[in-house]
């Protein structure tokens, strides 16, 4: 199992998503993602999300882990 | 180089952090600060260009999110970019987050070098960096409503270009 986090304009689209998943790759569990959410799926599939596990920026394709922490994240705007 | 990064909710206090920046080292000799404000207002932009014909949307308050544990990590990391590009002897990046009102200070970068070239570009490539690569996110509230800011191509333009002078 692996944990999902969604942060800013993700987090209102992902209000019923379960908080863990099986998968082997943040690609894979967009994929699982889009097909039970749709409005959640579209916006994962923006060019612009971009995807951590435990905390660093990583490809989509990146092999995931029991435990794994896998944040989608939207284009940043603090400062 | 000494670094002081924090993200918190509680304000922050600008003679206090300018204080510490001065005393750092007796070889400082320039020390530049950058605070950021809620304005009362924001103006819609898309991602892409900024529309300029759109009318500016007062807000009653504004609220950062963040990642903890990864936004300090990239902190870090943008301070020793900078650190590498410039000969600094102290900086200061203080976020906060949480909900804020108008008025209310967000941001500071300092920044303390020997002379006032370095501290003024690293605390305007420091402010740069932070704005496209830390894990921030603001939101408006506006009649009991919460809407998510989108991304500023100005911004991502004002980051590409340190990579650009980096080349040249």
């Amino acid at each position: 199992m692996i944990n999902l986090l969604f942060f800013g304009r993700l987090g209102d689209f992902a209000k019923a998503v379960p908080s863990t998943l099986e998968a082997s790759t943040p690609a894979e569990a967009r994929e699982l993602l889009a097909a039970d959410f749709p409005d959640l799926g579209r916006e994962l599939y923006e060019p612009q999300v971009l995807v951590s596990v435990n905390k660093m920026i990583v490809p989509w394709d990146q092999p995931l882990f029991e435990g794994s922490e896998v944040a989608f994240l939207p284009p940043v705007t603090g400062g | 180089m000494t670094s002081r990064i924090r993200i918190q909710q509680q304000d922050f206090d600008l003679a206090e952090e300018y204080e510490l920046l001065r005393q750092t080292d007796s070889a400082v000799g320039a020390v530049v600060t950058f605070s950021g404000l809620v304005r009362d207002f924001e103006v819609e932009a898309d991602v892409g260009v900024e529309d300029v014909t759109c009318a500016k949307k007062s807000i009653d308050s504004l609220s950062l999110q963040h990642y903890p544990g990864m936004t300090e990590k990239l902190l870090e990391a943008i301070v020793e970019q900078a650190n590498t590009r410039w000969n600094l002897i102290a900086t200061t990046v203080i976020h906060r987050v949480g909900d804020l009102a108008p008025r209310e200070q967000i941001v500071l970068v300092g920044v303390a070098s020997q002379h006032r070239a370095e501290a003024f570009e690293a605390a305007q490539f420091l402010m740069d960096y932070l704005k496209t690569q830390a894990t921030f996110w603001k939101s408006i509230r506006r009649d009991n409503q919460q809407q998510w800011i989108h991304s500023k191509a100005s911004d991502k333009q004002a980051a590409e270009r340190w990579s650009r002078s980096k080349d040249e």
